[in-house]
């Protein structure tokens, strides 16, 4: 809401800054946003007079001027063929911003400097009405009438003195979207009175009951209806003042009789129409519901598709608005309105918002009526229009007001209990206090019929402009924010709880430390993104209703989409050594297996990690080699070993679906826990990423579920270990994990642990086989191993190995 | 002769992998390469091998030595870049160090951590809510009634029927109290969405941190202590604060809490508007409706809560000016945390 300062003073007698009233509504819950001087776009531009025009020496359609701007007489190079001696105008001084810049179609902003053109010194700039934005004509520069005093600061020419505060109304405050309603804030911050417009003219003595008829048909859609005529207004423009006032916050004056409507509006909060009422049939109102009809052209010339508990306003025959919303095209003030019809209501803000939602419209009227308009006050804002109407259109205002009103609404009465507001606030405020403080909202105190007890609280009676305070809590705030925030002590001691250690985060944590400090880069993507990203998954999806775009129409069900776009955006920036990892949810859909109630959404924790580029920091004595899958693969079986995971297994899995290729299946104790591979062509082509990126994204919660939190010391061995190196020849197709398996298997409990230290493939072994050397390690716990031991246990690894693959013992 | 071939590779390749001066490398080039060096043996050899295998053995020996070569250039090519200082290499202690990768957390994440754990020292427990939401969760039992033009503050995206993102972390006050009796003192981290224009000033996706403490004679006064001694641990010892009233349906009061200016140190800037203070979290005393509905003694219990955009917050203290550069994810961004 736009609040003029020069129109606020109708209301509250201000003084001081406009930056402290700024700072004044802001403290009492009124944000101010902006604080815009009407005059600050015309900082130095002054009133000149011309006082000699001569032709500039080296151009032909130039001319050398010279200007008094009241301090001094400038030399002015000037373009416009209209300039002459004797004339008043617009002189830009130096420093000045010229608001639109008619020689740059780019909207650069023009400073004015001191200048140099063909050769002339130019001190300045006369200017034209299109350069000060206050017209189009860019031929010749603006001429000023001849009163206009030298030296005058353009802005107090123009009568652009005036302030305007740009308020963010929160939707609980309808009040304050009207010039009074933030004079009433005002008023009780600085403790004075606000001054209501006094109603005052001349009636003529036709009455209105004579003139129209109001039937309203759905009383719980609109309350009260209230309505004034005014016959024979000269239609033309507004006072200046009013224009001013009106341009000043934003809104374009029409005609008197539509700008009165808004001013009001803009006044008392209370939106207005005015009906031309010689179109409407049978001088009639009704107020009833759409029912059906189907469409309607509002009075900006769209058709409107309505609904059948819209509520319209109708005449005899015909809708002539949708009520709280918009008037329509057949009854608006036209050149050959004479005779006006002013409607104040009250309207259910449950109706207006609905209807204003369906419609997609949200107008200045709509806002006020879905938030709650005082519905005491319609009377008071048609007669006030008419008053107006009376005075500036010179119309005939008919006695008496139509006033149909269903229900009456009386002030809300609230018990507010002294014990409450101290217990909530943290103060110790005494009955008078609380009293005063809202009386200065108007809010007062009344006489309790009820029983005089301790604590039976304080009555008050709430005024009906405020429609946000229901209860005691509502009255809770007022008396905070009049008796200050600030003021209630800021208490730095406070009960404490001692906290549970929480199951769910540390994990997350402990990845995120370890990944960090393990070279990783955390990324974080957005979850929304395409479908046919989420549609990869063998899941059911979560879409969007209204999704922001088409590439962000449904939640993720993989992290790994998400990741090859920031791959991509890296190495299209120049960065091609990647190590990233995202902790995040994925999101899915399931039918509920209860029928009745709806489907069931999941949202689960994941890890990804990726790798791309080199596999180690470029080295002057290392050679650089590019990362491959195991590297992917050492980085999560390392993360295993950290959180002591070892039942993980690694399985080939071919699968068309996923976006790697070869792609490797995790599990632990024959759970599924994720995928990790590289990403394969396909998927590259579509992100358009040009070198191999290695992923693996895993189940945190199947992660979390597997791990073993409470881990025992074990004391440790007492006697020494043995390591033996051993070498098998194999055929190609058996695996490491095998073979490791069956020398773990044949060296029994012995064995401490088993690593593959080397592999060779090649003509020493003959083609279709392989060799792989393990260390063992073997160890006992009861005593040290004896020569025949060890020998017998390798014995037992080579027999085991042998007679399952057919693996001979390679010579080391 | 296959054999032969095979060894003379290895042999080739574990003496060029130690060559570390000029004259080693020439050593290596004079047994190998030369005229009548290893490889040149071989091709005089393959005049007695029978002639069917000829071919054969031929082409491999020809790849043996463009192999070789090859290998010899890479070398010398590296010998050159090092120049001078290869002789002495072992004792040039300027020679850059292995290095290795350097990882970061997010700087979302960072600010995240940081905030629970300040609040965790005050006794604050974490808790976490779905993303997938409720109209009940997120809207109705904070007091949002349906209609009401409350509703327009938060753009949102519906899923179906009423299923919704949510557009807060507040739905996570609910669940809570739904969950627990009270005392509870909760804090509360997530990841929120909102329907709005994507601007460097709005994404919609963002996270936020919201607090919870119910319990009996909770006091707005409590509220202020606990907020300003937040912000002075994040924020420095001499924050000044105010608090001024706002509007939250969940809430009543209602307050937003501003912290002076740590640019511009209060005398306004850019960042903060010229104002001298910066908007930095949502608060009030929990809505005696709210209690209704998650079935509190309204009579008994009082409590307050607080909200907060991690987003804005870490904005704030690294000095960013877009909102979206967070979800980019460029390296050379996430490096700098």
């Amino acid at each position: 809401m736009k609040i003029s300062l020069h129109w606020l003073k109708d209301y509250v007698d201000l003084s001081g800054q406009p930056e402290e009233i700024a700072e004044r509504l802001t403290m009492a819950g009124l944000e101010v946003e902006n604080i815009e001087k009407a005059g600050d776009k015309y900082k130095n531009f002054v009133v000149g007079e011309v006082l000699e025009v001569t032709n500039h020496p080296n151009a032909e359609k130039l001319t050398v001027c010279k200007v008094n701007s009241g301090k001094a007489v400038l030399k002015i190079v000037c373009g416009a063929p209209n300039v002459s001696t004797g004339q008043k105008v617009v002189v830009g001084l130096v420093g000045a911003i010229v608001p639109r810049n008619q020689h740059r179609s780019d909207s650069t902003p023009l400073v004015l400097g001191q200048a140099e053109i063909r050769g002339e010194t130019s001190e300045g700039m006369i200017c034209s009405e299109y350069e000060l934005d206050i017209g189009e004509d860019s031929e010749g520069i603006l001429v000023l009438e001849k009163r206009a005093r030298v030296g005058t600061p353009f802005a107090r020419y123009l009568g652009l003195e005036d302030t305007v505060l740009d308020v963010a109304v929160t939707p609980n405050r309808p009040d304050c979207l009207s010039h009074i309603g933030v004079a009433r804030e005002v008023a009780a911050f600085l403790r004075k009175k606000v001054k209501v417009p006094h109603i005052q003219g001349k009636e003529i003595r036709e009455h209105v009951s004579k003139a129209a008829r109001v039937t309203i048909e759905t009383k719980v859609d609109c309350p009260r209806y209230s309505a004034r005529v005014v016959r024979d207004v000269q239609l033309g423009d507004s006072p200046v003042w009013m224009q001013q006032r009106l341009r000043a916050i934003g809104i374009r004056p029409i005609n008197n009789v539509v700008d009165i409507t808004n001013y009001v509006v803009m006044e008392l909060g209370i939106p207005l129409h005015a009906f031309d009422y010689d179109k409407l049939a049978g001088h009639r109102i009704v107020v009833r519901r759409a029912h059906d009809d189907k469409r309607f052209t509002t009075l900006d010339g769209a058709v409107r598709e309505l609904h059948e508990d819209m509520l319209l306003i109708c005449d005899r025959d015909k809708p002539v608005a949708i009520a709280g919303v918009m008037g329509g095209l057949n009854t608006e003030i036209s050149d050959t309105t004479r005779n006006v019809l002013i409607e104040g209501a009250y309207f259910n803000p449950t109706s207006i918002r609905r209807t204003s939602k369906n419609l997609a419209i949200m107008t200045e009227a709509s806002q006020r009526f879905e938030r709650g308009v005082d519905p005491n006050m319609t009377v008071f804002a048609v007669e006030r229009a008419a008053q107006l109407m009376g005075k500036i259109a010179r119309g005939r205002v008919l006695k008496g007001v139509i006033d149909q009103c269903s229900k009456k609404f009386v002030a809300r009465k609230v018990l507010v209990r002294v014990g409450k507001v101290n217990e909530v606030l943290g103060t110790s405020l005494s009955k008078k206090e609380i009293t005063e403080s809202l009386s200065r909202l108007e809010i007062l105190r009344t006489r309790s019929k009820v029983s005089r007890e301790q604590d039976a609280g304080l009555l008050f009676s709430v005024p009906t402009f405020r429609p946000d305070l229901e209860k005691e809590i509502d009255l809770i705030e007022e008396i905070g924010r009049t008796y200050g925030y600030d003021r209630i002590e800021t208490k730095m001691r406070g009960h404490i709880r001692f906290s549970e250690r929480t199951s769910e985060l540390p994990l997350e944590d402990k990845l995120r430390e370890w990944l960090a400090s393990d070279g990783f880069n955390e990324v974080v993507a957005n979850s929304m993104q395409e479908k046919s990203f989420a549609a990869l998954s063998s899941e059911d999806y979560v879409e969007m209703l209204n999704p922001i775009s088409k590439e962000m129409g449904a939640l993720r069900t993989s992290l790994l989409p998400g990741l090859l776009e920031i791959a991509a955006h890296n190495f299209n920036h120049g960065t091609k050594n990647l190590r990233l990892f995202e902790i995040g949810k994925v999101y899915f859909c399931r039918e509920s297996s209860d029928k009745r109630s709806r489907k069931d959404y999941e949202e689960e924790d994941r890890l990804l990690l990726a790798i791309s580029g080199e596999a180690a920091p470029t080295h002057w004595d290392v050679p650089t080699r590019l990362a491959d899958i195991f590297d992917l693969k050492g980085e999560f079986e390392t993360l295993f070993s950290k959180i002591f995971l070892d039942k993980v297994k690694f399985i080939y899995y071919p699968n068309s679906k996923t976006l790697t290729d070869p792609t490797v299946g995790v599990e632990i104790n024959k759970t599924y826990m994720g995928l990790l591979g590289r990403v394969n062509e396909q998927a590259k082509r579509l992100f358009d990423i040009k070198q191999d990126v290695f992923v693996g994204e895993l189940s945190l919660e199947v992660l979390r579920g597997n791990i073993t939190t409470a881990s025992r010391y074990l004391s440790l061995p007492k006697y020494p270990s043995v390591t033996r190196d051993l070498a098998f020849v194999v055929n190609e197709d058996v695996s490491a994990e095998e073979l490791r398996d069956a020398v773990r298997e044949g060296g029994g409990d012995l064995v401490q642990s088993v690593e593959l230290f080397d592999v060779y493939v090649g003509d020493k072994i003959g083609s279709g086989k392989k060799s792989m050397a393990f260390a063992v390690q073997l160890m006992s716990r009861h005593h040290t191993l004896t020569d025949e031991e060890i020998e017998d246990r390798i014995d037992q690894i080579v027999s085991v190995v042998a007679s399952r693959f057919q693996a001979r013992l390679r010579a080391l | 002769m296959k054999e032969k071939i095979a060894q003379v590779k290895e042999q080739f390749n574990s003496e060029i992998e130690l060559v570390r001066t000029e004259q080693e490398l020439e050593n290596v080039r004079v047994k190998f390469l030369a005229r009548k060096g290893l490889i040149a043996e071989l091709f005089d050899s393959l005049k007695i091998v029978p002639a069917g295998e000829r071919p054969q053995l031929g082409k491999s020996l020809n790849e043996l030595r463009t192999f070789a070569q090859s290998a010899f250039e890479e070398c010398k090519k590296g010998l050159g870049s090092l120049g001078r200082a290869t002789t002495a290499r072992s004792m040039d202690l300027s020679y850059p160090g292995r290095k290795r990768w350097i990882g970061s957390k997010h700087p979302i994440t960072q600010t995240m951590e940081e905030i629970v754990r300040n609040f965790s020292s005050m006794g604050f427990v974490v808790a976490l809510g779905p993303e997938i939401e409720d109209d009940y969760h997120n809207f109705e039992a904070l007091n949002f009634p349906p209609d009401h033009p409350a509703r327009d503050l938060q753009d949102t995206f519906f899923v179906s029927g009423d299923i919704l993102l949510r557009t807060h972390t507040s739905p996570g006050q609910i669940h809570v109290m739904e969950r627990e009796k009270p005392p509870v003192r909760v804090i509360i981290p997530g990841r929120v969405y909102r329907n709005e224009a994507i601007s460097a000033r709005s994404y919609c996706v963002f996270h936020q941190v919201e607090g919870l403490y119910v319990d009996t004679a909770v006091s707005f006064s409590e509220l202020k202590g606990t907020l300003v001694a937040f912000s002075r641990q994040l924020f420095g010892r001499n924050t000044k604060y105010r608090f001024r009233p706002g509007y939250f349906p969940f809430t009543e009061p209602s307050a937003e809490m501003d912290i002076s200016c740590f640019i511009c140190s209060g005398r306004g800037c850019r960042v903060c508007k010229q104002t001298g203070w910066l908007e930095i979290l949502g608060c009030g005393m929990v809505h005696p409706n709210v209690y209704k509905f998650v079935g509190y003694d309204e009579d008994n219990y009082t409590g307050y809560a607080f909200g907060m955009g991690i987003e804005r917050i870490a904005m704030l203290r690294y000095g960013i000016d877009d909102i979206r550069i967070f979800f980019e994810n460029d390296v050379r961004f996430l490096s700098q945390f």
